[in-house]
């Protein structure tokens, strides 16, 4: 990663340096109470340790010494001398201990040899050593005291007789020792604070104790070497546990932050890539992430990933290119479709006969109802509105089939009935697909006004006769085309007197539903052809596309809807 | 929305029809049909419930009847108005058996 402030880094780069704090807060956390356990342990093991190193240091001291003074000196002789002296005292003498008179009284003793040379000898050992206190003492039980008689103290060392009160429960370990192992008692002293004391009796030759060799040792020294331990171990662990940290962020940083952060690169530069339109790209095939674990095996799916989105791309690119192929396709359709609907009105502007209007709104880009006009010679027009069975291009391909068939048999001057039997046996005779369509067809001669028609399952016209009313016309019914083989088709007349209009339309207008599924029905399109009995063709067609557009409102439709208008207005004079 | 219940015995099915038979509803009434028109001796389609029919029902209907004029007979039962301004309109009555 190359140098970079905190500003100019993006997200994740900044999320790669937050991850490795993290990592290292958390070790660091992680590490506190495991190190604080272990310097608890520590301090336990040490304390013991030392004490018992201490203990038998002191132990052994006054074995030392109480064997060097059994061998070197009567110790019996003078030890017996002061005891003497101590129990030649009244009680109340013995109260004064440590008075001035007291160790007067006394200090013969310390001018002998004996007592000298004991107290070298145990300075000597002392020096040597980290016992702070070595001294020859015995124990009154009857006045629970302990009598010293030589003190190897450096700073106030007692004089021989003085004595100190010590409980007979302490003094006992120490009375019944039975030279196994080592004896130690701990007590709190006014003027040392704690300290331990171990010792060794010192026999007479008839085997009683006649004294004591005694070592204290300040528990002070314990404390110290505890406190330092202490401090020691504790900046030990800081370093310990902040080196781990750092460490095990290090370690991170390679085996989980770097992968995380080469994924999230390259799926930035993947969607950056894809974003300027590249087409193949190996972001993730790219990546070389061998840490053998779930970020191995996230980066092997990403690149999976990788190369199926490129085949997806590939084949939504092809499927799209072949939905807009056949939409344009369709829309071709539409125009061919639309084409082949006589859709320029006036059709016939130097003809004054007559007049006709018509329109188709398919519910789909191309449609299956059609209508169409044309003149088959200057006395004789041929009208025709049909409904093919189903929707879209199937029904638009029927259609045309159908238009075409229809169209040239009228041009040959066929009658209605002809020309219905022939289409119904042309489609009838390859109609794998069982499609039908309902025609309504008439050839008008436009001199008379006399209609010939046939209608093969299509919806009932509607004839307006000269001054009247727009009424049903309950015309002679046949089978829709297409339905059963040489299928027999009624024709019939009509007459049509200047003035009259006829109109024809699909079953979409009269079902056309509105939100409610309520159809537009046969009344209401009677109603709106009623309201508009004066006007031209054109205005009654927009009357009916407009009520049944207030009729549906938004409402999608799902059929097409067709209607056609013709008003014969007979020879202009 | 269509429903349909069938029931068979024997080259005998009755569909009972409920809803609107149209170009939505067509495909899943010609998909129900279809296996019964290989053993059909006797069809019938009860249009008691039966609210409308579209072109795409006509189809089905215009199908079932040629098939049956091969190998059997095929009748549709209780025709509402609505269903018989249908038929009558596009001819149907002239090829299909109506009670």
């Amino acid at each position: 990663m190359p140098e970079k402030s905190i500003s100019e880094m993006s997200g994740f780069e900044k999320a790669h340096y937050s991850m490795s704090s993290k990592i290292f807060r958390a070790t660091l956390m992680g590490s506190i109470i495991p190190g604080l356990a272990s310097l608890a342990i520590g301090l336990g093991l040490y304390t013991y340790v030392l004490v018992n190193r201490y203990i038998s240091e002191a132990f052994n001291l006054s074995r030392s010494a109480a064997a060097i003074i059994e061998n070197v000196e009567n110790t019996e002789l003078f030890a017996d001398e002061v005891m003497t002296a101590y129990h030649s005292l009244s009680d109340s003498e013995l109260e004064e201990t440590g008075s001035e008179a007291y160790l007067q009284r006394f200090a013969s003793l310390t001018k002998r040899q004996d007592y000298e040379m004991i107290r070298s000898i145990f300075y000597d050992l002392l020096e040597s050593s980290d016992v702070d206190d070595l001294y020859l003492a015995m124990y009154d039980e009857k006045n629970s005291a302990l009598v010293y008689m030589a003190d190897a103290d450096q700073e106030t060392p007692l004089l021989p007789v003085e004595w100190e009160e010590v409980p007979l429960t302490e003094a006992r370990k120490f009375l019944n020792y039975d030279d196994s192992g080592i004896v130690y008692d701990y007590n709190k002293t006014s003027k040392y604070g704690w300290i331990c004391t171990a010792g060794v009796p010192v026999y007479r030759d008839s085997g009683e104790i006649c004294a004591f060799v005694l070592a204290d040792i300040r528990m002070d020294n314990v404390w110290n070497g505890m406190r330092f331990f202490l401090i020691s171990f504790f900046i030990a662990m800081i370093l310990m546990i902040n080196l781990d940290a750092w460490l095990m962020t290090q370690h991170m940083k390679k085996t989980l932050v770097k992968p995380i952060n080469d994924i999230a690169e390259a799926a930035h530069t993947y969607t950056k890539d894809k974003q300027a339109g590249a087409g193949v790209t190996d972001h993730f095939r790219n990546l070389d992430i061998r840490t053998g674990d779930e970020l191995e095996n996230l980066a092997n799916v990403m690149s999976e990933m990788e190369k199926n989105l490129e085949e997806y791309e590939k084949k939504l690119t092809g499927i799209t290119a072949e939905k807009e192929r056949i939409n344009t396709e369709l829309e071709l359709a539409a125009r061919i479709q639309e084409s082949m609907l006589p859709n320029e009105f006036p059709p016939f502007p130097d003809r004054t006969e007559f007049d006709v209007y018509a329109m188709m709104q398919p519910a789909r880009t191309v449609g299956g109802d059609f209508y169409s006009f044309r003149l088959i010679d200057d006395d004789h027009l041929y009208l025709v509105i049909a409904d093919v069975s189903g929707k879209g291009i199937p029904a638009a391909l029927f259609m045309m089939a159908c238009t075409i068939i229809m169209a040239s048999n009228a041009m040959k001057m066929e009658s209605p009935k002809k020309i219905i039997e022939d289409v119904n046996n042309a489609i009838c005779s390859n109609n794998n697909e069982e499609m039908f369509v309902t025609i309504w067809l008439g050839i008008l001669e436009i001199s008379t006004g006399r209609l010939r028609a046939v209608n093969a399952g299509h919806e009932y016209p509607i004839v307006m006769h000269a001054g009247g009313n727009f009424e049903i016309l309950k015309d002679p019914h046949g089978l829709v085309a297409g339905g059963m083989l040489h299928q027999k088709y009624e024709e019939y007349e009509l007459q049509l007197e200047p003035g009259s209009k006829l109109f024809v339309y699909t079953d979409g207008i009269p079902e056309a539903t509105d939100a409610g599924n309520v159809m537009f029905g046969t009344d209401r399109l009677l109603e709106n052809l009623n309201q508009c009995r004066d006007g031209t063709a054109q205005q009654v067609i927009k009357r009916v596309e407009d009520g049944v557009a207030e009729f549906v409102g938004s409402t999608v439709q799902f059929d097409d809807m067709t209607m056609m208008c013709i008003e014969y207005k007979g020879k202009s004079l | 929305m269509l429903k349909t219940d069938k029931t068979a015995d024997n080259g005998k099915y009755i569909f009972v029809l409920e809803g609107r038979l149209d170009t939505n509803s067509a495909e899943k009434m010609e998909a129900e049909l279809q296996p019964c028109m290989s053993d059909a001796k006797e069809l019938i389609f009860d249009f008691e419930k039966l609210q409308y029919i579209s072109s795409a029902g006509l189809r089905i209907l215009l199908s079932a009847q040629k098939t049956m004029n091969r190998q059997g007979t095929m009748k549709i039962l209780h025709v509402n108005e609505t269903i018989m301004n249908i038929f009558e309109v596009t001819g149907f009555t002239d090829i299909l058996t109506i009670e």
